[in-house]
């Protein structure tokens, strides 16, 4: 499912997504084309990218062709999706132990599309962290794993 | 009326007509006497032969003496009334471009029919009979004047005559100052100190002819003495032989070539000028383009979201570098995002080295 969406390849590239999205919510998914729950997810954000057009632009990111990024958000488990609003990351409470980026795939498409209404809706009124409407049923449980501590 | 008609001397044209005094512009008269003898009526008769006579007066003094002088239509085309015979008369003798000054008066008053009609003017308006002969001018007096005009017209002509030769001297000798002083600086050599004074005076306007040619005479020989010293100045004194010499004393020009024009033109052939011919730049498009003209809509579009949104002044054209990292907050939800960036970034600098040392 991939292939039906954008990919960023570089650090360049990442950094141009960032920078010219604008009024909208950018959504980087960080992962692996061949990885089972990414497939999951890249289908359920394939098949929502056009209804939510006009509130977020979606790319899909290799956590292996930007190790800067990989490790400045942290990431250790894909797929992780992180939030953009106008160059500012967008942090979201979902009852898990890490706000800053959803990790692993959404249950309905429905879910996905109510996210992103809720961090457009907050960014819109100055929200740099919103609350999740997903039901914490629906979101996957992680043990979280900080290095260096 | 009863009374209306004049005395009984006075010639009546019409008998059943009204009386009207012309001088006196009135019909209606009163008292027993002839209006004619009446202190108005001779008042107003002495008011008008004075003004007359002094008309006259200055004619008589033109007799002798007659003056001509050019014509001039504003001036010599004056009339005078002729309170003797009712009708305006020429003032002046025009004839071509010359007028005799009063000679219309004289010639008036010199004639017969003027005559007759002072006889009558004095009879019916009852004037001093001694003055009558100071309004006629006798038939030898007019002779008299005559002749006198004859002698004025010669006089003026031989006059004229003077002033066209003085002007054609006066033009024959500034040509030939001229010629003298182009036949000089064409002559291929340059005068010395010395002969700079005498070339300075020989272009002073107003010289005598034959004073410039005593000059001429006098440069002859210079040359030739100055030969050794003027050579190395040849060549600018030949590229500025339309210049006068004072030109040539103070300054030498540069002379820095003919400008080709290349089909263009230039001023003197009404070219276009430069600052209307166009640059390679400008396409002609007036105004904003297209692309501005959207750039400038989204600005509009912009304004109207909440001027307090998540970025709302963030720059998203800024050119940044490698080592650029979006804002990201970290796990913890207290302090600056901008920190995590700082301490990403510190991290990673103490993880290098440890690495390198692993």
């Amino acid at each position: 499912m991939s292939f039906l969406l954008p990919k960023l390849s570089s650090k360049k590239e990442v950094d141009e997504a960032i920078k010219s999205v604008a009024e909208k919510v950018l959504v980087l998914r960080f992962g692996r084309d061949k990885d089972l729950v990414c497939l999951q997810l890249d289908d359920i954000l394939a098949k929502t990218a056009h209804d939510l057009s006009k509130m977020a632009t979606i790319y899909l990111v290799d956590v292996n062709k930007v190790p800067v990024y990989t490790q400045y958000f942290d990431i250790s488990y894909i797929p992780s999706t992180v939030f953009f609003f106008n160059g500012q990351h967008m942090k979201v409470d979902y009852g898990s132990p890490d706000h800053t980026k959803f990790i692993g795939s959404f249950k309905t498409k429905q879910d996905f599309i109510d996210l992103i209404e809720v961090i457009y809706r907050g960014a819109m009124r100055g929200k740099l962290i919103v609350q999740s409407p997903i039901d914490p049923k629906n979101i996957p449980k992680y043990d979280l794993l900080y290095q260096d501590i | 009326m009863a009374d209306g008609g004049p005395g009984g001397a006075a010639p009546v044209p019409m008998a059943t007509a009204a009386y009207r005094c012309p001088l006196c512009r009135r019909s209606a008269f009163s008292g027993r006497r002839s209006h004619l003898y009446s202190a108005g009526h001779q008042r107003r008769l002495r008011g008008v032969l004075a003004r007359l006579r002094e008309k006259v007066e200055a004619a008589r003094k033109t007799l002798k003496h007659a003056v001509v002088v050019p014509y001039d239509p504003v001036e010599h085309e004056k009339q005078f009334w002729c309170t003797c015979c009712k009708q305006e008369v020429k003032q002046h003798l025009s004839h071509g471009i010359l007028t005799a000054l009063c000679g219309g008066i004289v010639e008036h008053m010199a004639s017969p029919e003027h005559k007759t009609a002072v006889y009558t003017f004095w009879w019916e308006n009852k004037a001093d009979p001694n003055l009558k002969s100071q309004f006629l001018i006798s038939s030898e007096d007019y002779e008299l004047f005559k002749a006198s005009l004859t002698k004025a017209l010669d006089a003026y002509e031989a006059g004229n005559d003077e002033v066209i030769q003085q002007m054609a001297a006066h033009i024959r000798n500034v040509e030939q100052i001229r010629q003298e002083m182009v036949q000089a600086i064409s002559e291929p050599q340059m005068e010395t100190e010395l002969c700079k004074g005498v070339a300075v005076a020989r272009t002073c306007p107003g010289t005598q002819s034959d004073c410039s040619f005593a000059m001429e005479e006098h440069e002859q020989p210079v040359p030739s003495r100055s030969a050794t010293c003027s050579r190395e100045r040849l060549g600018s004194s030949r590229s500025t032989t339309t210049e006068l010499d004072w030109q040539e004393a103070e300054q030498s020009l540069t002379f820095i070539g003919h400008q080709e024009t290349q089909g263009k033109g230039n001023v003197h052939t009404g070219a276009k000028p430069p600052w209307l011919l166009e640059d390679g730049k400008s396409t002609g498009e007036i105004g904003p383009s297209y692309e501005e003209f959207l750039k400038e809509k989204e600005k509009q579009k912009l304004k109207k979201l909440p001027p307090d949104r998540v970025g709302a002044n963030f720059d998203h054209t800024s050119q940044t570098g490698e080592g650029w990292l979006p804002s990201f907050g970290r796990v913890w939800n207290h302090g600056r995002r901008w920190q995590s960036r700082h301490q990403f970034k510190a991290e990673a600098g103490s993880k290098k080295p440890k690495m390198k040392s692993l």
